[in-house]
């Protein structure tokens, strides 16, 4: 338990100090949603049934540029071999930078919220506070399996693209639930209780089998 | 004698197919409601069936090369050709399921396609299936494979979430569905024929898979030859 | 109504003919590459460099 607090206090400092991680996914994030705006105009009730789509498809870019240099740190600086020699397991390393890049990519989105209320004039016509349960559901799947597969790609030759490739198709159901939770609670009609219970089921078998498998990816060098 | 085997195994598949033809065209009636369009489904559902299957075994070989890799090397070695031709394959039936529906969709329902559980996971199983060709393609070295025995996991592990989360929200939002139920109201003879093509395609399927699962041991060992050379060079 | 029955031959025979098409060029493209893995296997066994 120490072991992973080390490595997630590490993370947060180092980020503390650059801030480009948090930065530039604000600022990735902020455009796709004023993009997206002007794409669609959205206004009213189009606005509520979107809107779910939107903040997942920012959250989704967002993530891609964390996610694309979540290991190049360790990369740089050979962690990853003391890692191997470590006798402690990788999971803790793993858990630690995926409660990290969670972390940043949450406070992205609490940002962000008031600012796309504002541009999408929404209201919430469900229960608001399960806003507080579906984001960072959705948000841990996209960052638990994008870290582990951040990881699977490191030593590929085009790791910025191979990583987008991998990971979307598989959080697909993730982003549906998201999508649909997210809109069931704006619009009011109720329908998001099994959407919130399957993503509690996919972040749950997915984080499980990740922390299960991460050793037998760092170890594959 | 192998030769002679394969050599009529590949006889015997190829008059099934023929066959399989003969029955989808001449001998399966028109349908009451689609007429002559309906006929896709001899080609489109067995190729569904042969893909899922051979994704299956592409999963099997995944677990076999990380079971396999430290205590039996060669068995490793055999298990990850299998995943990689269980995947390939596996996308190339796949592929003829995705432009086959939609060709069949339009004329019998009006539309190329719509978001309902099987093609969705269809979909979705052709993407992981491509990406995890791509890992190997794009990933290099001696773990490569296992990387890609990691991914095949996940991506498997996957498909059945996807299908019920599919399934789920055409509950919630009903929508036309392709195909309708493929059993049912089907004539006794449109049944025969769809068995026939099964089989056939089948019968190809499996060829096809041994002919990739040769070649990749055959690339396997010449690159485990080079790899010697390059070590005692 | 016969131009519509047409056109699903039209799509129908499409449907087949696509199917054939991609399962015989994936043979093609795996033909090709036992050729030239079987090239390489002979300059190595040649003991080529």
């Amino acid at each position: 338990m120490t072991i992973l607090w080390t490595h997630l206090v590490k993370d947060l400092r180092i980020e503390w100090r650059s801030r480009e991680a948090v930065n530039s996914m604000l600022f990735f994030a902020l455009l796709v949603v004023v993009l997206f705006s002007l794409a669609f105009q959205p206004r009213g009730e189009f606005s509520q049934q979107i809107s779910g789509g939107v903040i997942c498809v920012a959250t989704l870019f967002a993530s891609m540029s964390a996610l694309n240099q979540a290991w190049a740190r360790e990369i740089r600086h050979q962690v990853l071999d003391a890692q191997r020699m470590a006798p402690t397991s990788g999971s803790d390393l793993f858990l630690a930078k995926v409660v990290a890049n969670f972390l940043f990519v949450s406070i992205v989105q609490l940002v962000l919220a008031p600012v796309f209320l504002v541009f999408y004039n929404l209201r919430v016509l469900g229960p608001a506070w399960e806003l507080a349960l579906v984001l960072p559901l959705g948000t841990w799947a996209l960052v638990a399996n994008g870290t582990f597969f951040a990881a699977l790609s490191i030593r590929s030759r085009n790791r910025e693209l191979l990583l987008p490739l991998i990971l979307f198709p598989i959080f697909m159901p993730a982003l549906l639930a998201m999508v649909l939770a997210i809109g069931s609670i704006l619009t009011g009609d109720n329908g998001q209780v099994l959407w919130i219970k399957l993503l509690a089921g996919y972040d749950i078998i997915f984080t499980t089998v990740s922390l299960l498998l991460f050793d037998v990816v760092l170890h594959a060098e | 004698m192998k030769k002679f085997a394969i050599i009529l195994y590949t006889a015997v598949t190829l008059a099934l197919l023929a066959w399989g033809f003969y029955q989808a065209w001449y001998v399966a009636p028109a349908d009451a409601m689609q007429g002559e369009i309906y006929r896709v489904i001899f080609y489109h559902v067995p190729s569904a069936s042969v893909a899922f299957l051979f994704f299956a075994i592409s999963l099997l070989g995944s677990i076999g090369f990380l079971a396999y890799r430290r205590s039996h090397p060669d068995w490793a070695q055999r298990s990850d050709a299998w995943a990689l031709a269980g995947a390939e394959v596996g996308v190339v039936f796949c592929t003829v399921v995705l432009l086959t529906g939609p060709i069949w969709g339009r004329r019998a329902w009006g539309i190329w396609w719509t978001w309902d559980a099987r093609l969705t996971t269809t979909l979705v199983l052709w993407l992981i299936y491509v990406s995890y060709l791509l890992l190997r393609r794009f990933v290099a070295g001696p773990q490569m494979q296992t990387l890609a025995a990691v991914l095949g996991i996940f991506g498997a592990l996957d498909v059945p979430i996807v299908y019920m989360s599919n399934r789920w929200w055409r509950t919630q939002h009903p929508a036309p569905v392709f195909g309708g139920d493929s059993s049912a109201g089907m004539a006794p003879a449109m049944v025969t024929a769809l068995m026939w093509n099964m089989l056939a395609w089948l019968a190809w399927g499996i060829l096809i898979l041994g002919i990739r699962y040769r070649v990749e041991r055959q690339h396997q060992k010449i690159a485990e030859r080079e790899a010697q050379a390059a070590l005692i060079a | 109504m016969d131009a519509r029955a047409i056109l699903d031959h039209e799509f129908l025979v499409a449907a087949y003919v696509i199917t054939w098409a991609v399962q015989l060029g994936y043979l093609a493209w795996l033909g090709l590459k036992w050729r030239a893995q079987k090239r390489d296997e002979a300059r190595n066994l040649r003991g080529g460099r």
